[in-house]
């Protein structure tokens, strides 16, 4: 597929260099979120509610081919129209059908990662068709040219002068716009798109099997519109998106809100059954594409298999330090940060990914966010280890490796070294992974106090 | 091999010497506290406005909101008693007046039935809901428990439309209704 993952230390300088008000707006936006992340854990009994959507998960995942099978008949009785496709090659042959048949000159889009793992949008304005994205945050981007940089914020990497600065380009706007006139001027220009579009295009957040429900969450109501408005409406899943039951949504929909935003539901939830009936609004013809680009590969893999549970909340975005100064950008693909550097290399192959798994400090924080618990630093260091075998990554990283997981393993190795560790100076030649990152800044020092000090003290 | 039977034996074959996991009971729905009290505050919470009225204080929180307003769009199950305005499309009306087919108490939101109508739930700048006191299920679980059909779509709206994509700034009625209220009705209805 072409894409080769970046060597994620030295895009992060470059763009840092380039863009020196990203690490602040990123930063705000990630502590935002996790700070709500956090209260909204705090309401519940989040380890319990956690524990269960994993075991909801892997129940599903061990079960796959009956309940696609089962999703699969649920749709087609509402009369949906159900397609399966391998990746993007088959995915724009059923999206190009569509198009042609209904003349589709005009679509609306709800921000959905799966399609731009497809590559909807170059398909669809090759075809001639007028794309809209039409979340907030997604439009921008696409005003831009831009890639997504946070799976749940697209656009938190933008600072609000920078919107200024486009709007007034583009639409006139005064250079010191409110955000509240900017929204309005996108209203204006997506309202229009909404009621003249003749295609919706949407992801799924989850697909009940058991109902045949399409589940999407979304707080501005755009994907709402997109999926009422026009006449059809295409629907992306990936084939790991299912939930065996119908009540599973009472665990899956809150949790999801909780880990990403830290709502207790999010704004709005569209649970949609089918194509609308006689006599009601609402499109005319529904179709569901199931995708498995790469995740069937994921599922035959003994190891990294656990990663296909993930509700892409972004939690462990939010909760990493890495991703936190940057956002998702360097990390050079649609998916970034702590399950990017997990799941790229399973969609795509290590060849072109394994510089991410080395994109994050290890610190754990990601596993404490994740609302289905899953196990990123120690598939990290899954990915680093194959890296190293396969010749990929340099071979003293593989002793430090071990060393590394021994030492992080051991609470009491981990104060030994961190104490020794900060008795000596760091000469910056030492920390090779690390040179692209020095390169232009003073050199490191070592904190007088351990981390995990700091970080009580903190919390005090 | 089609698509289909290839990506399904693709599965089988990497399930063959994976355990199967059981899947959890759902939990037993525990008993909150009074469940119209909670939706109140929710919805309040969630930055909408919620109220527990009778026939005519529903009628008085109509001309209320009407005042100075040309007309409303309705949805289909808005009895022709709280039909206070003249008719207009959902692309012009300033207000949407439905009827939601249940509530939600711990997460302050109103189930809307495509068989309502969806234009007037998402395009007037002003969204008044209309729901039965009874109709109010304490639990997300329990509601999802208790439906025996499903529509064609239904919307779970918990709040009015927001985003805060430009500068972190929270800007409300982005493209749904910035304006959510809500009338539980007392009694049978
Ligand atoms: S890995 Fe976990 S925390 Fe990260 S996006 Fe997926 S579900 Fe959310």
């Amino acid at each position: 597929m072409g894409v080769k993952a970046k060597l994620y230390p030295k895009e992060a300088a470059r763009l840092l260099r380039e863009k020196p008000g990203v690490r602040e707006a990123v930063t705000g936006a990630t502590l935002h979120f996790e700070q709500g992340r956090k209260k909204a854990y705090g309401e519940i009994d989040a380890e319990a509610w956690r524990e269960r959507a994993k075991r909801v998960k892997d129940h599903l995942l061990s079960h796959l081919d009956h309940y696609l099978e089962l999703a699969e008949k649920r749709l087609r009785e509402k009369g949906v129209q159900v397609h399966w496709a391998e990746g993007p090659e088959e995915a724009h042959r059923i999206l190009r059908e569509v198009v042609a048949r209904h003349g589709v000159k005009r679509a609306v889009k709800a921000k959905s990662m799966l399609t731009e793992e497809l590559g909807v949008n170059p398909l669809l304005e090759s075809l001639g068709v007028e794309v809209y994205e039409t979340d907030l945050g997604e439009y921008l981007i696409q005003l831009l040219g831009e890639p997504p940089s946070h799976i749940v914020g697209p656009a938190i990497h933008l600072a609000l002068s920078e919107i200024q600065r486009l709007f007034h380009g583009r639409f006139g706007t005064p250079l010191d716009a409110s955000p509240e006139a900017l929204a309005a001027v996108a209203r204006k220009v997506l309202r229009e798109a909404f009621l003249t579009a003749e295609l919706g295009i949407s992801g799924a957040n989850f697909l009940v099997a058991e109902t045949g429900t399409l589940a999407l969450m979304e707080n501005e109501g755009n994907i709402r519109l997109s999926t009422s408005l026009p006449r059809v409406h295409v629907a992306f899943v990936g084939i790991e998106k299912l939930l065996p039951r119908l009540a599973d949504l009472a665990l899956f929909l809150p949790l999801t809100a909780r880990a990403a935003t830290g709502q207790r539901l999010s704004t709005y939830v569209s649970l949609i059954q089918g194509p609308s009936r006689e006599e009601e609004e609402g499109p005319k013809e529904v179709h569901v594409v199931l995708v498995d680009h790469g995740r069937t590969t994921l599922l035959h893999d003994p190891e990294a298999w656990e990663v296909l549970r993930c509700l892409r909340c972004g939690a462990c975005l939010n909760a990493c330090p890495v991703y936190r100064q940057t956002g998702g950008h360097p990390y050079g693909y649609v998916y970034s940060g702590p399950i990017g550097a997990v799941l790229d290399p399973g969609l795509l192959g290590l060849e072109d990914t394994y510089p991410l798994p080395y994109a994050s400090t290890l610190c754990g924080a990601c596993y404490e966010a994740c609302p289905v618990k899953i196990p990123i630093p120690k598939l990290l260091l899954t990915w680093r280890n194959r890296a190293v075998e396969r010749g990929l990554a340099p071979t003293w990283e593989k002793g430090a490796i071990k060393a590394f997981s021994q030492v992080m393993q051991s609470p009491s190795l981990y104060r030994l070294f961190s104490k020794a560790l900060r008795g000596l100076p760091l000469p910056q030649d030492l920390l090779p992974l690390l040179k692209a990152w020095t390169e232009g800044r003073g050199p490191l020092k070592p904190s007088p106090k351990p981390f995990h000090e700091l970080w009580q003290e903190l919390e005090e | 091999m089609d698509t289909r039977s290839r990506i399904l034996s693709r599965i089988r074959q990497a399930l063959r010497e994976r355990p199967r996991a059981l899947l959890p009971e759902h939990p037993h729905p525990a008993l909150s506290q009074d469940p119209l009290e909670l939706f109140l505050k929710r919805l309040a919470e969630n930055g909408a406005e919620g109220h527990l009225l009778d026939e005519e204080g529903v009628r008085r929180l109509l001309a209320n909101l009407a005042q100075g307003l040309a007309g409303a769009a309705y949805g289909k199950g808005v009895p022709a008693a709280f039909r206070l305005l003249p008719e207009l499309p959902p692309e012009e009306a300033p207000l949407g007046v439905s009827r939601a087919l249940f509530a939600v108490a711990e997460t302050g939101t109103v189930a809307l039935s495509s068989e309502d109508g969806r234009k007037a739930q998402l395009l007037p700048p002003v969204h008044l809901v209309l729901v039965g006191e009874e109709k109010v299920y304490p639990s997300l679980l329990e509601a999802f428990l208790d439906l025996k059909s499903l529509p064609s779509a239904l919307g779970l709206h918990s709040g009015p439309s927001k985003s805060a994509d430009i500068g972190q700034v929270m800007v409300k009625g982005v493209h749904g209704p910035g304006r959510l209220v809500v009338a539980v009705l007392q009694g049978t209805w």
